[in-house]
């Protein structure tokens, strides 16, 4: 038997990893939206938040929790198609008035959450009640679950990226958004289904997080500021780098976290940031420019 | 539209200036209790919007961190207060001691960087601060934070107690107008023009041989100290302060204000600041969701008149 506090820092570690990977689903979001459209989404969190409440009504009304998950995120997908389009669309490139216009957004749909769903924290009960031995630990295996499935979204969502037209589209508007234009590639269609597959991703972070976390209407301010923290330290507009600062930051406050407090564990984080930000301002795998 | 209404909007005379003074001074005495309460908030956040005009509007730096020197400015007059028993203009002049101080060692790393790399770095000392305040609870109270006592206001002949409300009105209708006098008189000056200079284009400022950066370390500091100074009154008013004043949301709300009202005029930001604080003073009694209307109001306002409230009104008169 390994002596207490290894096995609380594995498990730390473990949650972690685990943690990472539902951030890397939401801070890719983030990171598609603005470096695409140059639309600092500061209702980001409040996508993921929605994700993990429609997962609850889902459940209240279906009896299926993975049903709920599913239909939270198409839900979702298809209210970032009419958001990007309703109110986006003439913000686009104004980096300033982006912030002001999503903090609006934030608010609403805050208060939305707070006036159907209750300013009450609810609790999704766990869909797989089991523990997996290994390492020492004793680990819930629904957590295991959760790092399985985000890692299928995200290589689905790598396929989709390099290996298909719509994917390829993206990655070129990103790249040049005139010249992509001039090429003949539908670049308002593109940014509509990146806004939709972002809030997609954001509100599926939050839906598989559901039954490890509690639910509450402000519950997208705390991922909102870590998925910050990931974008800019993996560099704006690479997902290889959001992918690798969340695979860091995230074990990395958790097994802080068994010696300092949360808040302290995100001090650190931040000073990461900046200290990145200063030596090496595009991020550990930013594209120059921009 | 008359031509002289137009001139008073986008550049208001010394006589629509002094009217307005007196009947702001006129107000302090004959509104009622709420009303008055009510103007007391919008001076307060006038200043903060005011001196968020100086880094924003005229300078071009666009920071989401002011909530920093805000509840710095809070504390500041706070603890001394709290804990040393000064007196109440000795306690605003530590808290603007402090706002300096953290302006100087901060902003020299801050302005270095510019556009998006410059929000990020403020965001990030502020949250350093509001995280550290929400921790230390034996320094800040954290959450709940800390209520203390005001001592009256020393003016020499007499001394004044500001719990009350027409003592409080008047000694934040002091700093209003001297805020809004100093600040007016900075952007009139040639200082002010460097600093307009550097918001349309900076690289040919700096071709021209100006610094720079050192010009936006001075639109930093003076943003800043007003900062401070709002918070400081904000604190005095409410005899409280709390970590939350340290918060994103607190550091949201100058830019709010600021870009509703209209950026680099600085009435724009009062304007803004009025408008948004009286619409949550009256919407907020009869709905506790009244956010969802100021949130629908920023996104109608901004798609209507990217300019802001002075905007749309300076474009209606042309």
């Amino acid at each position: 038997m390994l002596p207490e506090l290894i096995r609380i820092i594995i498990f730390s570690l473990t949650n972690g990893v685990v943690w990472a990977l539902i951030v890397a689903l939401v801070a890719l979001g983030l990171s598609f939206i603005f470096g695409l459209m140059e639309i600092v989404n500061i209702a980001h969190g409040e996508l993921y938040m929605l994700g993990a409440v429609l997962t609850w009504y889902g459940l209240a009304l279906l009896g299926n929790f993975w049903l709920g998950v599913i239909i939270a995120s198409l839900i979702m997908g298809a209210f970032g198609i009419g958001l990007e389009r309703v109110v986006l669309r003439s913000f686009e490139g104004r980096v300033a008035d982006t912030v002001i216009v999503t903090i609006g957004l934030s608010y609403i749909l805050q208060q939305i959450a707070l006036a159907t769903f209750g300013g009450a924290p609810r609790t999704i009960p766990d869909p797989l009640p089991v523990a997996v031995q290994f390492l020492g630990i004793n680990y819930p295996a629904y957590r295991l679950l959760i790092t399985g499935v985000s890692a299928l979204a995200l290589i689905g969502l790598w396929l989709f990226l390099y290996r298909t037209s719509l994917g390829i589209h993206i990655r070129a508007a990103m790249q040049d958004r005139e010249m992509a234009s001039a090429m003949g590639i539908p670049v308002s269609r593109v940014y509509t289904m990146t806004f939709s597959i972002g809030a997609l991703l954001a509100a599926l972070g939050g839906a598989l997080a559901a039954p490890v976390v509690q639910l509450f209407y402000l519950m997208g301010l705390d991922i909102l500021c870590v998925s910050f923290i990931v974008v800019i330290v993996g560099g704006l507009g690479s997902l290889k780098g959001t992918l690798v600062a969340s695979l860091i930051i995230c074990p990395l406050e958790g097994v802080m976290t068994v010696f300092i407090t949360p808040t302290e564990a995100r001090v650190v984080s931040f000073i990461i940031m900046a200290v990145v930000l200063l030596i090496r301002p595009r991020g550990l795998f930013g594209t120059a420019g921009r | 539209m008359p031509q002289r209404l137009r001139k008073v909007i986008s550049k208001p005379t010394t006589l629509s200036l002094s009217i307005v003074v007196c009947l702001l001074a006129l107000l302090g005495l004959i509104l009622p209790t709420g009303m008055r309460s009510l103007l007391i908030d919008i001076m307060i956040f006038s200043i903060f919007a005011m001196a968020y005009d100086i880094l924003f509007g005229f300078s071009n730096q666009f920071s989401y961190g002011q909530a920093l020197f805000f509840g710095v400015g809070a504390y500041g007059v706070l603890l001394p207060i709290l804990h040393m028993k000064v007196n109440l203009w000795t306690g605003m002049l530590i808290a603007e001691m402090l706002c300096l101080f953290f302006a100087l060692a901060l902003g020299s790393l801050a302005v270095r960087v510019s556009g998006a790399y410059f929000v990020i770095i403020t965001i990030i000392f502020n949250m350093i601060f509001y995280l550290l305040a929400l921790d230390w609870t034996w320094l800040t109270g954290g959450d709940d934070g800390l209520s203390f006592a005001v001592p009256p206001i020393p003016l020499g002949f007499a001394s004044f107690s500001v719990y009350d409300p027409i003592v409080n009105y008047y000694f934040t209708f002091f700093f209003f107008i001297t805020t809004y006098l100093i600040l007016k008189r900075i952007i009139d000056s040639p200082l002010g023009r460097i600093l307009v200079s550097i918001r349309e284009n900076e690289e040919r400022v700096r071709f021209l041989g100006y610094d720079v950066i050192r010009y936006k370390l001075i639109a930093y500091i003076i943003s800043a100290l007003f900062t401070g100074l709002s918070g400081a009154l904000y604190a005095v008013r409410t005899r409280y302060a709390s970590a939350e004043y340290f918060s994103l949301a607190i550091s949201a709300e100058p830019i709010i204000w600021t870009l509703i009202g209209g950026a680099g005029t600085l009435i724009g930001p009062i304007i803004g600041a009025a408008v948004i604080t009286s619409l949550i003073y009256y919407i907020g009694v009869w709905w506790k969701h009244y956010l969802i209307i100021i949130g629908a109001l920023m996104i109608i306002l901004l798609r209507v008149s990217p300019k802001g409230i002075v905007g749309y009104i300076a474009s209606k008169m042309r």
